[in-house]
């Protein structure tokens, strides 16, 4: 019997077994910003050091508690968050919902349930393009807060009645007699199980079940008149199935499993990191609890794959994490920036919220980093500091920052803050601070760094 | 197959990427095969436009019967053949047809043609006849979607990209200004580079996707500070053509652009004003042709001219026409078989169904031809159906 502290979450072991600092994974500044940028979107100084302190246990309790982020976080944050969601849909302007999201992100105190929001609003990705109803977009984001942690099956269903996904995938033109295949297709195909698990005629058949839901005044409703109730035989079980059936039937397949575990490792891991034993374990433990995604996450967080060398800095941030990230690391919350202008930021790097580009989602990874995303990326790099093109007043004040903690040198601190590293020589020798605009200018070019794209 | 980027990622020049001579970066341009790197340029006539008095069937007598204030007189046509000419305003178009780089495709249409500009909008850009189908994904989108290709479309315009070039897997953006390719002049971001290529994978990925980036806005910012040789006219859609010979230009790897000219919808006093678009139209397309052909680049990009239906034989009381069916569609570029496709639909002897003009061709003939001769993609998918190719690629 192993050492409570070496346990796993109910029990996990493996590679999936706790984190154990040691010489050779020591719970250090680069494991600290690692653990803050892969679970939420960057630490302040301040938070690096209270981890650092604390160890890596209390430190993913405090993540997985929801309360991660401690500084810049307003007293009155969810009673502002929600007025701001609600005059956003008053407004009918699509970019108060965005910059409703962004204040969620940015000012929140639980920055992994807006990171696992994130995941959901891809898994499921619906754009406003097609829904046109921001009261319904917001009500979905709400849905993935709200059950994104917890049992995929209640979240897929959740998910499959939405009014926006509804809306989206055309259920209500999908009638008996005039199949629509698009809900039944994106269900197998997207949602759950995953291309090659299933024939097309299980799509047809598929779509026969989920004939007859639509929407009434903006809610989920079946029209008996529209439903197709004759056999259909889908994934090999024939029966008179509806919709809520083969809801069921997908939960239950294997596959399943094994998709909602790729894609909570894609938020958390290196894609080539893991072994199919590493994969399946993971699989096989969700499906043993009900496909509960709270435990995969924890187990996931808390794991030796997780701190691992080869998991650090190999992934690509997403634009939302840049952006996020950048402005919470170097503090920039007193006076704010605008969220209207960071969500338009995040839009030009190519993830505009609410507005996924098509039924697949954002392809990540990568493909984040077009021309134009790159170009953005290092823009900007330049207009946080200088601040008026992010809404701001003025331009950072560096030194301040570094000051406020007692550091004299900048390269170093701001090295050590955005990177989780020290400087090498080299950079020292590519950055002056001689003045407050050549300090600037430094902490720009750190965030324009390569290494600053990468978590 | 090595394409531009792998020759790069292997090429010890990647490191002096930032100073690569003209004459280098284009050698490495040349390193990459022809077929991956052919540029579509999709450009919607918005509206409906008139496709009697833009292809003229002056010989038809169902033109001066049907044409009574809109008819243009013959000798002021550009004429093509004894029986069509084209609209006073098309001189260029005259021109490219006679150097063998315009294709007329005649009577382009499709069944049961709806006449709502959103339906049939619908229709042509998703490449779908049943309306449940609109709301899916559109027909270049679906040709980007296949297995394997990694690429992107981008609509140089405002508003999000056009259901043509969405798909399900495949990335559409939209620009309308070159300005979001330009790099702040406050920081050198260059600066942030290491020397040499990062030991670490993912790292050196990033640094020569940044190298890649920053060379390409480097490029469009020298292009946009050297007086440009090329003319473009002084209008919206000018405005919008040179914007994607700058990318072009820059090396942008994107390989369908989409833009339009709107103003198509002629209902009253429709002379002047079609007169006033197809002269905008023609000029700014000689003006881009003009610019690629400078460039060097007038062998890969093909123009695609399209409208979402044709206007009515007949014309109405108020000097104008109301939206109509079959209409013709342009291919324009240097590495065509030009010349005149399909025949000329007849004025009098029309569709009984809807007393319009009957269709020679359907829209996806030319879809299909576009998608596989010109991009080499498959179009079966795309279209949802298998159709005929038109002969106006070289091949």
């Amino acid at each position: 019997m192993e050492s409570p502290a070496r346990i796993g979450p109910s029990g996990a072991v493996g590679t999936w077994a706790v984190y154990v600092p040691s010489a050779s994974a020591p719970w250090n500044l680069r494991r600290v910003v690692h653990l803050h940028r892969r679970a939420g979107f960057a630490a302040t100084w301040n938070e690096i050091q209270r981890d650092l302190r604390d160890g890596p246990q209390a430190s993913v309790d405090r993540v997985l508690a929801g309360r991660a982020s401690s500084a810049g976080v307003p007293e009155e944050f969810q009673s502002t968050a929600d007025l701001l969601g609600e005059t956003a849909v008053a407004s009918g302007d699509p970019a108060r919902l965005k910059a409703w999201w962004i204040y969620r992100m940015l000012f929140g105190p639980d920055p992994l349930t807006e990171r696992l929001a994130l995941l959901w609003h891809n898994h499921f990705a619906t754009s406003n393009l097609k829904v046109e109803n921001l009261g319904l977009m917001r009500r979905q984001n709400e849905l993935f807060r709200n059950l994104g942690r917890g049992l995929f099956g209640d979240l897929l269903n959740a998910v499959v009645h939405d009014p926006a996904m509804l809306i989206w995938l055309d259920a209500p033109s999908n009638r008996k007699g005039h199949p629509n295949e698009n809900l039944a297709r994106e269900l197998m195909e997207l949602f759950s199980m995953g291309i090659g698990h299933y024939t097309e005629h299980d799509v047809q058949e598929a779509a026969r079940a989920l004939t007859g839901w639509s929407l009434e005044e903006e809610l989920f409703a079946e029209v008996p008149v529209r439903h197709d109730p004759g056999q259909k035989t889908i994934l090999g079980h024939t029966g008179p199935w509806k919709g809520d059936d083969l809801v069921r039937m997908v939960l239950e397949h294997p596959a399943t499993a094994h998709r909602l575990t790729g894609r909570i490792c894609e938020l958390f891991l290196s894609e080539p990191m893991l072994s199919t034993a590493d994969t399946r374990a993971l699989a096989d433990g969700l499906r043993a609890r009900n496909l509960d995604i709270g435990w995969a996450v924890e187990t996931v967080l808390r794991s030796q794959n997780f701190f691992a060398d080869r998991n650090l800095g190999n992934r690509v941030m997403s634009p939302v994490q840049y952006i996020i990230g950048a402005a919470r690391a170097l503090e920039l919350f007193e006076p704010p920036s605008s969220t209207l202008v960071l969500a338009e930021w995040c839009s030009q790097l190519g993830q505009d919220l609410f507005y996924p580009p098509n039924v697949g989602g954002w392809p990540g990874g990568r493909s984040w980093l077009t021309t134009r995303a790159v170009i953005g990326r290092a823009n900007y790099a330049a207009a946080l500091v200088e601040g008026k093109r992010v809404g701001r007043p003025g331009p950072m004040k560096v030194l301040a920052l570094a000051e406020r903690y007692g550091e004299q040198d900048l390269v170093a601190f701001f090295t050590r803050l955005l990177l989780g590293t020290d400087p090498t020589p080299a950079l020292r020798t590519r950055l002056e601070t001689d003045t407050a605009d050549a300090g600037r200018r430094a902490v720009a070019r750190i965030l324009a760094m390569p290494e600053a794209h990468l978590i | 197959m090595v394409t531009r980027r792998d020759f790069l990622k292997h090429s010890s020049l990647l490191a002096l990427a930032p100073t690569i001579p003209g004459f280098l970066a284009r050698t490495a341009h040349a390193a990459a095969p022809q077929r991956d790197r052919r540029i579509l340029v999709v450009l919607e006539l918005n509206g409906g436009n008139d496709g009697i008095n833009t292809v003229v069937p002056f010989a038809d007598e169902g033109y001066a019967k049907h044409r009574k204030t809109l008819r243009l007189p013959k000798d002021r046509l550009i004429k093509v053949n004894d029986e069509i000419g084209l609209h006073p305003s098309l001189g260029n178009f005259g021109k490219f047809l006679e150097a063998g780089q315009l294709a007329i495709i005649q009577g382009v249409g499709y069944p049961n043609p709806s006449r709502s500009h959103f339906q049939s909008m619908a229709t042509w850009h998703t490449a779908r006849l049943d309306p449940e189908e609109h709301k899916g994904p559109g027909w270049l989108g679906r040709g980007l979607d296949a297995p394997g290709r990694r690429s992107s479309a981008l609509l140089v315009g405002s508003g999000p990209p056009p259901v043509a070039i969405r798909g399900r897997r495949c990335s559409a953006a939209a620009i309308d200004r070159l300005e979001d390719f330009a790099l702040d002049s406050g920081i050198d971001p260059r600066k942030a580079l290491a020397e040499g290529e990062p030991a670490d994978e993912m790292a050196a990925f990033v640094q020569r996707s940044m190298l890649d980036a920053y060379t390409t806005a480097d490029r469009l910012q020298r292009l946009a500070a050297i007086p440009d040789s090329s003319r473009y006219p002084q209008s919206g859609l000018a405005a919008r053509l040179r914007i994607i010979a700058q990318l072009l230009k820059g090396g942008l790897d994107t390989r369908i652009f989409y833009t339009l000219q709107p103003g198509y919808d002629t209902h009253r006093a429709q002379l002047a004003p079609h007169s006033n678009l197809l002269f905008e139209l023609s000029a700014a397309l000689k003006a881009f042709l003009d610019d690629l052909a400078a460039a060097q680049l007038a062998d890969r990009v093909v123009v695609l001219l399209f409208s979402e239906f044709g206007r009515a034989v007949r014309e109405n009381s108020s000097g104008g026409t109301d939206h109509g069916t079959a209409g013709p569609v342009f291919l324009a570029g240097a590495n065509l078989r030009g010349g005149i496709v399909g025949g000329t639909p007849s004025l009098l002897d029309l569709d009984p169904n809807h007393g319009d003009l009957r269709r020679t061709l359907d829209f996806r003939q030319v879809y299909a031809t576009v998608l596989e001769d010109w991009l080499g993609l498959p179009a079966h998918a795309a279209l949802g159906g298998s159709f005929e190719h038109l002969p106006v690629f070289q091949s």
